[in-house]
């Protein structure tokens, strides 16, 4: 399996470079927005081995790479870690034995089968301010939860770190967004809470809900996988159906957007930089007819991603989301000023578009994780037959 | 335009290490990293990313401003938003800017004023000074400009006739204590006539649309559009003065649909036009500090309409421009107004005051209210917490002072 970034590096989270660091005279926004699809450095242990990256953690500034195969640990890149460290970023000494990792702007936290850790990334030196131990999932009583999930609750990404949750929810996985929180239970029921000024709970209200509540619209379909963005929500059904809900202002709920065909056409009449397609990319099919927009969607929708396709897994940046379908195509929308979209221009989209590079490449997209502005895509080699 | 530049950077610090940048805890110190990189690039002679370091300052700065409730965004955040005006304001004049790259810069300033939090002595304040008076010199050499100007066509409204025995009183410049006696203490509302003849706004710098436009024509202000603030309909958004005017007082591009420059502190951010005004004396009666005053701008075509609502402080609406149909009802009878359950509008009544419900709202008939026509010059005191109704007549410009 290999890993692909793109999108935003200003920290040099996907790949460090001098001209990021240092003002370099170069283009430097080529460097700050990876607009094509780069393949992750490796990280080379001590042994000389080649360690896979099974799974990516990312904030807006940082990268933290899960090595999980034998001695497991992690190495971190983006701020704070420089240039001279390697393809990978910074092995953390810290890290061996980890089996899953959360990191944001403040703190790196680090799963074990034992404990929780939280490490503070603001001092000068990585301080632990926080650890928690943990019991370790038993045989089979009960569900096996995922982080930020724990036994009896669940990790927030900054303190008080736990957070108490009801046993009777039976949580599966849960997702945290800026101010809101999507958690699935072992049944596939959907419950979200928080604050919901931008539609971002799904119950049909911009009211905030301090408990979670289920979101009722979704009753009777059993769902899998739950991600959330900074304002919007998605989840995703047993049978491969994709549910949005919540903000729409980048369109990043790839349903029409007002706000974003405003900005594309201010684009176009201004001077356009030289990343920026001409001006008639703003609409494809020209403008339909008393075409409804969107700007908050209060209640889930069906988004039909690509008619024939079911989808495998789904992310969210902070106004982006990707969606990998189960033969292997990535698909993204919403803000893409970064270049967090893969589509090789600095654009965003109100529709979802199929990331043609990996189709290029005859690669098969078989995961996806998004940073706040950024997106990483885990891939295989497609065997040509 | 290298001139420009250098009226710019005569006031900014003189160099890196007196420009301060210094943030609370609430800002990560990967924020101010690149807030680092932005500083280091105004000084330096050689950088080309000036425009990207500091687009992604406004970027980040922008989902903390939307993150949460507005009133519970830490300020420091909102500083941040302001520096990042700041430095892609600077990156624009760096060299050699186009007019649309000045007016882009004036925009900039503009949204720091507006979103952002004073940094630097109000430094966004000092610099769209500079850059107005620029694009005014343009706009002087331009003589066509001023040729091309048109008289808007005179409106003949229907204008209601005022029953006698509903009419609010009218008062000619009354002393402050008989004003103090008779109408603040009785909390009981009149006109107060001739207390604002002597504004510029009246006489020197009358607020016609031309004179709007060469003040403010290029600033970027918050407009309501759709008919009233009830109407499911009704959003808010940023226009320039010149394209509020185009859009919705001239109506030049057939928009439907109603534009309101309303309940905006245009003052603060357009001192120019705060020159044109003054406090009225009797706000001296109140027990809050001067400073406290809130003065709002209520400009737009005729037809605007404030549904009926009340609010927490003693207000005097002065009329600069054109008239205004206004209804007031006494918090006495607020059981027979049926303000709206929902916590947001308890202050606004569900009634529609010109045309009532009377099945829905049988009670509103028996509610005794006072009316008047508001014409320029004039001065209506309304009383904290009564309830008032206001329907612009024609083309109308309106100052408010909320005072305690």
């Amino acid at each position: 399996m290999r890993w692909f970034g793109f999108g935003f590096n200003a920290f040099g989270q996907i790949h460090a470079s001098e001209k990021v660091i240092k003002d370099g005279r170069s283009d430097v926004t080529k460097e700050v927005k990876v607009i094509h699809p780069t393949e992750l450095g490796k990280h080379v242990d001590t042994n000389g081995c080649c360690l896979q990256t099974s799974q990516i953690r990312a904030s807006w500034s940082r990268r933290a790479s899960l090595h999980l195969d034998g001695n497991s640990s992690m190495c971190l890149a983006g701020y704070g870690t420089g240039i001279s460290n390697g393809p990978c970023g910074i092995p953390m000494e810290e890290s061996h034995g980890c089996t899953d990792a959360h990191v944001n702007e403040s703190y790196l936290t680090l799963v074990f089968v034992d404990r929780i850790e939280c490490w503070n990334l603001q001092k000068e030196e990585n301080t632990l301010s926080w650890s928690m131990e943990i019991k370790p999932p038993s045989e089979s009583s009960e569900t096996p939860v995922n982080f930020p999930l724990v036994f009896g609750g669940y990790i927030a990404p900054k303190p008080p770190f736990y957070h108490p949750l009801s046993p009777q929810l039976k949580a599966r996985s849960l997702a945290l967004g800026a101010e809101h929180a999507i958690l699935l239970t072992a049944s596939g029921t959907v419950y979200t809470w928080g604050l919901g000024s931008h539609g971002q709970l799904g119950h049909g209200s911009l009211t905030s809900e301090e408990e979670p509540r289920a979101v009722e619209a979704l009753w009777g379909m059993p769902m899998s996988c739950v991600a959330t963005g900074g304002w919007h929500s998605v989840c995703l059904s047993d049978g491969g159906d994709l549910y949005v809900w919540g903000w729409n202002e980048s369109g990043q709920l790839g349903l029409p957007s007002r706000g974003l065909r405003k900005a594309l056409q201010q684009q176009s009449t201004q001077q356009a930089g030289p990343l920026c397609p001409a001006a008639s990319t703003a609409s494809p099919e020209g403008e339909k007819h008393e075409e409804v927009f969107i700007s908050i969607q209060a209640f889930p929708a069906l988004l039909d991603v690509t008619p024939s396709c079911e989808i495998k897994t789904a992310s969210c940046g902070s106004r982006h989301t990707a969606a990998v379908t189960t033969t292997g195509d990535l698909y993204t929308w919403g803000w893409g000023e970064y270049g967090q979209l893969g589509h090789q221009m600095l654009i965003s989209s109100d529709e979802p578009q199929c990331v043609e590079f990996f189709k290029e490449q005859q690669m098969r997209v078989v995961d996806v994780e998004c940073g706040a502005w950024n997106t990483f895509a885990a891939v295989i080699k497609e065997d040509v037959a | 335009m290298a001139r420009l530049w250098s009226k710019v950077s005569v006031v900014l610090p003189l160099n890196e290490e007196q420009f301060p940048l210094q943030f609370s805890d609430k800002v990560e110190s990967s924020v101010v990293d690149v807030l680092k990189r932005c500083r280091q690039q105004l000084y330096s002679h050689t950088s080309t990313s000036r425009l990207l370091d500091a687009q992604i300052i406004l970027d980040i700065s922008w989902e903390k401003l939307n993150t949460g409730t507005w009133r519970h965004v830490d300020k420091e955040w909102r500083r941040v938003y302001s520096y990042g005006c700041l430095f892609k304001v600077a990156a624009l004049c760096h060299e050699d800017p186009s007019a649309d790259e000045i007016l882009q810069a004036i925009r900039t300033c503009d949204m720091g004023l507006l979103m952002g939090a004073a940094i630097m002595d109000n430094i966004l304040q000092i610099i769209v000074q500079i850059l107005q008076g620029e694009v005014r010199k343009s706009a002087e050499e331009d003589e066509t400009n001023c040729a091309e100007v048109k008289k808007i066509r005179l409106e003949s409204p229907d204008v209601p006739v005022i029953k006698e025995n509903l009419a609010i009183p009218r008062i000619k410049c009354p002393s402050l204590e008989s004003f103090n006696t008779n109408y603040l203490l009785t909390l009981k509302p009149v006109i107060l006539e001739g207390i604002i003849d002597h504004w510029p706004a009246l006489n020197d710098h009358p607020w016609s649309i031309e004179y709007l436009r060469c003040v403010a024509g290029f600033r970027t202000v918050p407009v309501e559009v759709g008919s009233r603030y009830t109407d499911e309909e009704w959003s808010q958004t940023l226009l320039t003065v010149n394209e509020f005017i185009d859009r919705y007082i001239l109506k030049k591009d057939a928009v439907e649909g109603l534009g309101y420059l309303a309940q905006h502190q245009l003052f603060d951010q357009i001192p120019e036009l705060k020159e044109d005004i003054r406090l009225p004396d009797y706000c001296c009666l109140g027990e809050g500090d001067e400073d406290d005053i809130t003065v709002n701008a209520w400009f737009g075509p005729g037809s605007t309409v404030s549904p009926l609502h009340q609010d927490p402080q003693q207000n005097f609406l002065a009329q600069v421009v054109g008239r205004k149909y206004i209804r007031l009802y006494s918090p006495e009878d607020t059981d027979k107004l049926y303000p709206h359950q929902s916590q947001l509008l308890h202050n606004t009544s569900q009634v529609d005051v010109e045309n009532p419900d009377t099945e829905k709202f049988p009670e509103f008939a028996k509610a005794p209210y006072l009316e008047c026509v508001l014409q320029p010059g004039d001065v209506l005191f309304i009383p904290v917490q009564h309830w008032h109704y206001v329907r612009s007549l024609e083309l109308s410009f309106s100052v408010s002072f909320w005072w305690s």
